[in-house]
């Protein structure tokens, strides 16, 4: 589903400065999303996706800056806007929804009381008409007997029910774009399926682009129409979203495959494949492949210098200095035994 | 002790200990000095007092009342700081009151310091019913207002030094108590102590070996912050007529006698009131600064 | 919950009925209560004269539950000096320190809990030292001295403020801030770390992801977390006001209870002495069960267990 561009990025880089050196989580990350569009970010922990997502937000915390080439929303160019732009954006034309919907919502205050500040916030409108625009998306969302929901305390709800008043208060300003950083994974398996075929549902009827930040492959598959690979805080992978799956190119995505078992096809006993060695830390400038160590490809020439992103046709583009006819097919299965 | 590792280690030895780890730290923390060299200060003044003056503090001279300090129209360096309402010398009296704030806040420190850590380390290693009563015991201290039981003690006993020591080194144990308690619970939760119990230990050689070198760090904070306390509890009975009685003499009793004054000589209340607060500045500082250099989080 | 309540109001009861026990003792077992009220150059048939009439010379116990009786009807004996009921006494003096003690926490909590809001948005920044120094220096300053330095400052030099007496509410000012200050840095300071960490929560962030403005955020869902504790706090450091006022109620001649005990103490009235004690006892006792069951009301998380 391909409509007009409603999110760039540009070259988002985010530091933090700490005690004698300078992190630096996310760097020269291009992200775009379009109407209708669901952009799956995915990487490991520690990899820089919800920086990158927080940054695009400007929540970032007190300590980090973020510096960006370009980043516009529908048109409007926000590189330098002012905070006061960036809190009328937030939650009006873009909405955030968070990992953890436990912590997410304030125990004190009843939902509809949370929901109607947020409308009130943004638009010029009377407590009553707030409530019943509450009430609208709270059955939206599959929510039973909403009028109740409105007058009761967040931990009054179970966890799957309190994802689902997330979702209605991102939705309360008609936003254009939702970014949800993994939004199932406080969730039970049965509950995740029905979050993520509720966001699929928002998404057909209402044309919101989504960026859907996860870990989790699983989710991926029926839900995005493109994927991102993060590793290390760069984009290392990009593409359709099939076709990623089917025919990933960097060696970090081929690892993520090869751990996840295939119903009918991985047997008791076999060895899931796993991508040795954790996450680097990230300082300084890259004088070499930021996946070196833990690649099974790796050669001296990936050592040499800073691996760019280039695009190898059909909109996929990958981080890699190594093609495919390169590859030892046999060389994860030495790694796995060496390690 | 295994010496310390390669050449990219940090910069801490491992063969120290904790203390003389925290001392390391606290050398470089800008407040420890500050303070520390302020209460040093005091502490040699007082200590010196008869060589820095040859002033009897209790010594009146009434035709020599209410003399100005030095810095006044007829000041000299006869009298520095001028004399009293009944011509003693003030500096005299200034540093011989130094005397008696140490003394008062270091023995009663001791006296409470004992009596709270004893409760606290009773009622944090045995818990239950031990527990029970010492909160109880606690809550009940602390229900009473400390001012008015010791005006009320002094009052009816008679006031003297070692009795005030004695009235404020029983009312002030309470946070001892309170700290070396939560102290001591988190220290007795730890492996080594139920190693130690394993290997048949005596709970006495538990207590003194492993538990209490455990809890100095809170126990030096609270020290210092029951240290002021008393000085100023001290004062402040001193300041009412019912702590230190003439010729002793103490600052709070010089602030008393000099509230008369306050219209036309407010330095006779100012010079004691600043003494105070130097020393209680002082030692606030150094136990701040023990504390941060105690706790693993660091400053808040 | 009720469960909860119900336990710390019968641990408060007994905690009072433990501590008036204590009152009593020290009041008695501190000398010859009869010599002292008898007062100085009293003849021992004086004395004995004394001991007879107040009952002095009957066993503890009895003098000790004979007390406790008549308080529990509300009668508290009568003053030696004044020749009143001490009942009457009490209610004479009871409501100025009263107003002192509210107005000298309102004076604390006006100026700690902005600060340490402030000092928490804006960390290691000149309004955070600011208030760290003030917590330090408000910690290192006796009440008495302070008191001085304001009369003098305000009430001498200035002429602004009248500094003694308790005739208009003008009177109040500088005895409130005399003895409010001191619980200033308690309450800035935890108000400081309760409002750091309430900032880093998840639904801060998430209110800030909504785009609620920053007073909203700071304060519905900020403060309203971090102040929790510190109303505990607020009503303990009252408590302690309450004791603590007998110095500034003398240096500012307010007709209180502290300068009432002050008096009494002076002239051992007895009666007086044990009355107040239990008083100001009991005041805090049920101060600190207020700050308790404030918490338990406040605080989401008790009330979701």
């Amino acid at each position: 589903m391909r409509g007009e561009p409603i999110l760039e990025v540009k070259g988002l880089q985010v530091e933090i400065p700490v005690e004698g050196a300078v992190l630096r989580p996310v760097r020269g990350v291009d992200l775009s999303v379009s109407r209708g569009e669901t952009v799956a970010v995915v990487g490991e922990s520690g990899c820089g996706k919800s920086l990158t997502a927080l940054a695009i937000m400007g929540l970032l915390p007190r300590a980090a800056r973020y510096t960006c080439e370009r980043i516009t929303l529908k048109g409007e160019a926000l590189t330098n806007a002012s905070p006061r732009r960036w809190r009328q954006l937030r939650g009006d034309r873009i909405a955030m929804i968070f990992q953890d919907p436990m912590t997410a919502l304030d125990p004190c205050y009843r939902i509809g009381d949370q929901m109607r500040e947020i409308l009130q916030q943004h638009r010029r409108i009377s407590s009553q008409a707030a409530r019943e625009r509450s009430l609208e998306l709270l059955r939206k969302v599959g929510i039973p007997s909403p009028e109740e929901r409105l007058s009761q305390f967040p931990h009054q709800l179970s966890g799957g029910l309190r994802q689902r008043v997330m979702i209605a208060m991102a939705l309360l300003c008609e936003p254009e774009l939702i970014i949800a950083d993994e939004p199932t994974t406080a969730l039970d398996v049965t509950i995740q399926a029905q979050i993520l075929r509720l966001l699929r549902e928002i998404q057909r009827d209402t044309g919101i682009g989504l960026i859907l930040i996860t870990h989790d492959l699983g989710v991926v598959a029926g839900m995005a129409d493109r994927i991102v690979v993060m590793y290390g805080g760069e984009v290392v992978e990009v593409g359709a979203c099939d076709d990623v799956l089917s025919r990933p190119l960097h060696p970090y995505t081929e690892g993520l495959m090869r751990s996840i078992p295939v119903p009918g096809q991985t047997k008791r006993g076999d060895l899931l494949g796993f991508i040795p060695g954790i996450v680097p830390r990230q300082v300084g400038e890259r004088t070499r492949c930021g996946f070196i160590d833990r690649c099974p490809y790796a050669v001296e020439s990936c050592a040499t210098g800073p691996v760019p992103l280039s695009a190898v046709g059909n909109g996929r583009e990958v981080r890699c200095a190594i093609p495919a006819e390169k590859r030892d097919p046999q060389a994860w299965n030495r790694l796995a035994e060496a390690s | 002790m295994t010496v310390a590792a390669n050449s990219a280690a940090p910069t801490i030895d491992r063969s120290m200990s904790p203390g003389r780890v925290a001392l390391r730290r606290a050398l470089r923390h800008g407040s420890f000095w500050v303070g520390g060299l302020i209460l040093l200060a005091i502490t040699i003044a007082a200590i010196l007092a008869p060589v820095l003056t040859h002033h009897d503090p209790t010594a009146q001279d009434l035709a020599r009342r209410f003399l100005p300090p030095i810095w006044a129209e007829k000041g000299s360096w006869e009298h520095i700081l001028g004399t009293d309402n009944l011509g003693r010398d003030y500096l005299a009296r200034l540093l011989y009151g130094a005397r008696i704030s140490l003394i008062i806040g270091l023995f009663t420190v001791l006296i409470s310091g004992v009596i709270g850590t004893a409760l606290g380390v009773a009622a944090g290693y045995w818990g239950g019913w031990v527990d029970l009563i010492i909160n109880f015991v606690v809550t009940i201290r602390l229900t009473l207002p400390v001012v008015l039981v010791a005006l009320v003690v002094v009052a009816l006993i008679g006031s003297s030094l070692s009795l005030m020591i004695v009235v404020i080194g029983l009312l002030l144990w309470d946070r001892f108590a309170i700290v070396v308690r939560s102290a001591t619970q988190q220290v007795a939760q730890r492996e080594f102590i139920i190693a130690a119990r394993t290997i048949g230990s005596s709970t006495s050689r538990i207590l003194l070996k492993e538990i209490l070198p455990n809890i100095t760090g809170p126990l030096i904070v609270v020290a210092s912050i029951e240290f002021a306390h008393a000085i100023l509890l001290e004062a402040a009975l001193s300041f009412l007529g019912l702590g230190v009685q003439p010729p002793e003499v103490s600052w709070g009793l010089m602030v008393s006698e000099a509230k008369t004054q306050l219209l036309f000589r407010p330095w006779m209340v100012a010079i004691p009131g600043a003494a105070l607060v130097a020393l209680i500045f002082a030692i606030n500082l150094i136990g701040d600064a023990i504390r941060d250099v105690t706790t693993p989080e660091g400053r808040a | 919950m009720t469960y909860f309540i119900l336990k710390r109001i019968c641990v408060t009861f007994l905690v009072i009925a433990v501590t008036s026990v204590v009152a009593f003792l020290l009041v008695h077992l501190s000398g010859d209560p009869a010599a002292a009220m008898a007062g100085e150059g009293a003849t021992e048939s004086d004395i004995a004269a004394v001991r007879q009439l107040y009952g002095f010379d009957r066993p503890l116990i009895v003098q000790y539950f004979d007390w406790i009786g008549r308080v529990l009807q509300g009668e508290f004996g009568r003053s030696y000096y004044l020749r009143m009921d001490v009942a009457d006494v009490l209610a004479d003096h009871m409501p100025v320190t009263a107003t002192l003690g509210v107005l000298a926490l309102s004076f604390a909590l006006l100026l700690s809990i902005p600060l340490g809001v402030l000092a928490a948005l804006y960390p290691n920044t000149l309004i955070d030292r600011i208030a760290l120094w003030l917590a330090v220096a408000g910690q290192a300053l006796p009440s008495f001295v302070f008191a001085l330095g304001l009369m003098y400052i305000f009430g001498v030099y200035f002429r602004l403020l009248p500094i003694s007496g308790g005739a208009t509410w003008a009177h109040f000012i500088m005895p409130a801030i005399a003895l409010g200050y001191y619980a200033t840095p308690a309450i800035m300071r935890l108000t400081r770390s309760g409002m750091m960490d309430v900032l880093q929560s998840d639904h801060v962030r998430t209110a800030r992801a909504y785009g609620l403005a920053p007073w909203r955020v700071v304060v519905r869902h900020g403060l309203r977390h971090a102040i929790i504790p510190v109303v505990s706090l607020a009503a303990v450091q009252l408590g302690f006001m309450l004791g603590g006022s007998i110095v500034i109620e003398t240096i500012f001649s307010l007709k209180g209870l502290g300068y009432l005990a002050w008096e009494s103490i002076q002239r051992a009235d007895i009666e007086v002495i044990q009355a107040i004690l239990l008083v100001i006892a009991t005041a805090y006792a049920f101060l600190t069960l207020l700050a308790d069951l404030l918490n338990a009301v406040l605080d989401p998380r008790i009330r979701m267990s």
